[in-house]
């Protein structure tokens, strides 16, 4: 069973232009996705299309302006959508872990780096001795490599690289051995093997204890070499999602294949060819498929809702017309 | 670890002597505050007289060898008197001051953190505040409640606490979006441990800044509704009070009732100012980038 599966979740902004006209900008639509234990699952597509904001929903993260209009999301069994905000924190930092995208302003700025970590422990486990706290926290940050972890312990964020305060927020957010990790572009700002050694960590954590993880990336090295399963979102929809082997090597759903063919190599191989346009726009979103506009192979029929079909190697596909395998 | 082995940290001394050479007027500032705090913890040491003491053998005399400043109406020696009225000053000027942060600091953190009815609330009630003179609000409800000590430091207080509510808004409301408090959340922090943890000690620095100025006010504040009558009452030495007493003489020639007092209460309010002001300097990235 999935650990986390994300139903049909739809999310609003509504917002009043200047022309004081309700404007709302449908940034998800249907997002469709499931992680199960054991395994890391990218998340991968277009600024805009709405990674983020799947991460945030999931871990009740949406500001006011932003609204759930429809959808599930489970976690272990249980709609985090109904969960009451005063139950919230208990699961965040515990059972759910984020790291989010900055690291230069993710930790605060006025509270030293072994404070910050220790207190997130301190948060969920507030009767462990705090010698037992500690030792936690330097080994956590001995495994995401910082060097001399005692000392680092007293040090200032301002301190630290952006590198290096990337990976204290790593740090925290897997020091509870959270079941599910989210991770928005946890790596990127990193350089190659720093990032390499915190994915084999990751990875290591999500074999060794069962972990799920949803790694939001626009890397799709990372997604090669580090993921299991693999979800490609545009328009604030998943539009293909399945194993990494099948969705990166046979890309089903036109945008997919659009988007694995602009990898350097492949474009160097001159196996894809680039398709132009720009993301539609959320306020005023086309009936039927998102992606008509851009698409190469679209036909009129791409003007209603595009079906749901199997792929045949456990994975989905969002097309009319995907791609024949 | 960056720095820490090369630059041992600067010693209490040190600091202060680097502060005072950052800013001038804080320092001038910091003196006037020192000889008033010493006048106000010895004054019954350092005064000649008991300051509410009638020298029935002296009413209204010029100042002399025995009454260096004069006396009052009641023989009360106008030089003990002023010395005593620093302590007025204090009583008045501190805890009304806490009482401003107390409330106003967690109030902002809160509304600037949340948002939503909390914050259309207070920025409301600070608006009205803003355009409604505080001397006229501070008037009407000391004339209602009864002029003591207490209720002009409520009042001061809770007028005062709006200001600082405001300030601590703003700074919760910028630090808010899109930055490590959501991390904070998303690790499962609880709210308060955010508010008072996380956010009180990056939003608090536009507030300290003000401490010595909010201090000036209430000092100001208190004299003017002493002066006015609804305040701290005669006969005890506070400098407003005495200054009533003083006006009236004025004209018949007494100068030595009202001036004493009124300088004093200048001398004060000024140093105040000049504190804050350079302590603003100071602590104020933006002010003192704009200094550079």
């Amino acid at each position: 069973m999935s650990l986390l599966a994300i139903e049909d979740l739809h999310v609003h902004f509504a917002a009043r232009g200047l022309d004081n006209r309700l404007r709302v900008a449908r940034a998800l639509n249907g997002v469709d996705l499931q992680v199960r234990r054991g395994e890391i699952h990218g998340l991968v597509g277009e600024t805009g299309a709405g990674k983020s904001l799947t991460a945030y929903a999931v871990l009740g993260l949406l500001r006011d302006s932003a609204r759930v209009v429809a959808g599930r999301i489970r976690f272990d069994g249980t709609d985090l959508l109904g969960v009451p905000e005063a139950a919230l924190p208990g699961l965040r930092g515990r059972r759910l872990a984020l790291v989010v995208q900055n690291p230069r302003t993710s930790l605060d700025p006025l509270a030293r780096i072994g404070d910050q970590i220790i207190g997130v422990r301190r948060a969920h486990f507030p009767r462990e001795p705090m010698a037992e706290s500690r030792r936690r926290a330097l080994d956590m940050l001995a495994r995401v490599g910082i060097a001399d972890p005692a000392a680092r312990l007293r040090a200032w964020p301002h301190e630290f690289s952006g590198g290096m305060a990337q990976r204290v927020a790593i740090a925290m957010a897997l020091i509870n051995e959270p079941e599910l990790l989210i991770a928005d572009e946890p790596t990127t700002g990193l350089d190659v093997t720093v990032q390499a050694q915190i994915l084999d960590l990751l990875r290591g954590l999500v074999r060794a204890r069962g972990m799920a993880a949803l790694l939001i990336t626009h890397d799709l090295g990372v997604v090669a070499q580090h993921c299991d399963g693999v979800a490609v979102m545009y328009a604030g929809r998943v539009v293909e999602d399945g194993p990494v082997g099948r969705v990166l090597v046979t890309p089903r759903h036109p945008y997919a294949v659009a988007l694995t063919s602009a990898v350097p190599e492949r474009l160097r191989l001159g196996a894809g060819q680039v398709f132009g346009g720009t993301p539609p726009d959320l306020q005023a979103l086309p009936a039927g498929c998102a992606y008509r506009d851009r698409c190469g192979a679209a036909t009129p029929a791409c003007a209603l809702p595009p079906p749901l079909r199997h792929d045949g190697a456990g994975g989905l596909v969002l097309c009319h017309h995907p791609v024949p395998a | 670890m960056i720095g820490d082995a090369a630059i041992a940290p600067p010693g209490l001394g040190d600091r202060i002597i680097g502060l005072a050479r950052r800013s001038g007027t804080a320092t001038a500032g910091a003196l006037i505050l020192l000889g008033f705090a010493l006048l106000a913890l010895l004054a019954p040491q350092v005064a000649p007289w008991d300051p509410v003491l009638p020298d029935l053998t002296a009413i209204l005399a010029e100042p002399s060898a025995a009454h260096r400043l004069g006396t009052d109406g009641n023989g009360m020696d106008i030089l003990s008197r002023t010395i005593h009225g620093s302590r007025y000053a204090f009583m008045v000027a501190l805890p009304s001051v806490a009482i401003a942060v107390l409330v106003g600091v967690p109030v902002g953190l809160l509304a600037g953190y949340r948002g939503g009815w909390v914050d259309e609330a207070l920025v409301r009630v600070a608006d009205a505040m803003r355009i409604f003179p505080s001397i006229i609000l501070a008037l009407a409800v000391v004339a209602v409640l009864g002029p003591s000590l207490i209720n002009v430091v409520l009042v001061i207080g809770l007028l005062d606490a709006a200001i600082f509510a405001r300030v601590v808004r703003a700074e919760a409301l910028a630090l808010r979006a899109g930055s490590y408090v959501d991390t904070a959340v998303a690790v499962g922090n609880p709210t308060r441990r955010i508010l008072f943890v996380h956010l009180l000690p990056n939003a608090i620095q536009g507030a300290t800044a003000m401490l010595a100025i909010r201090a000036a006010w209430a000092v100001r504040i208190s004299a003017t509704l002493a002066f006015l009558g609804v305040g701290i009452q005669a006969p005890a030495p506070e400098w407003g009070a005495m200054i009533r007493l003083g006006a009236e003489l004025m004209v018949t020639g007494q100068w030595w009732v009202g001036v004493p007092p009124g300088l004093a209460l200048i001398l004060m309010v000024v140093g105040l100012n000049l504190l804050g002001d350079g302590l603003q300097d100071v602590l104020d990235p933006r002010r003192r980038a704009a200094a550079r």
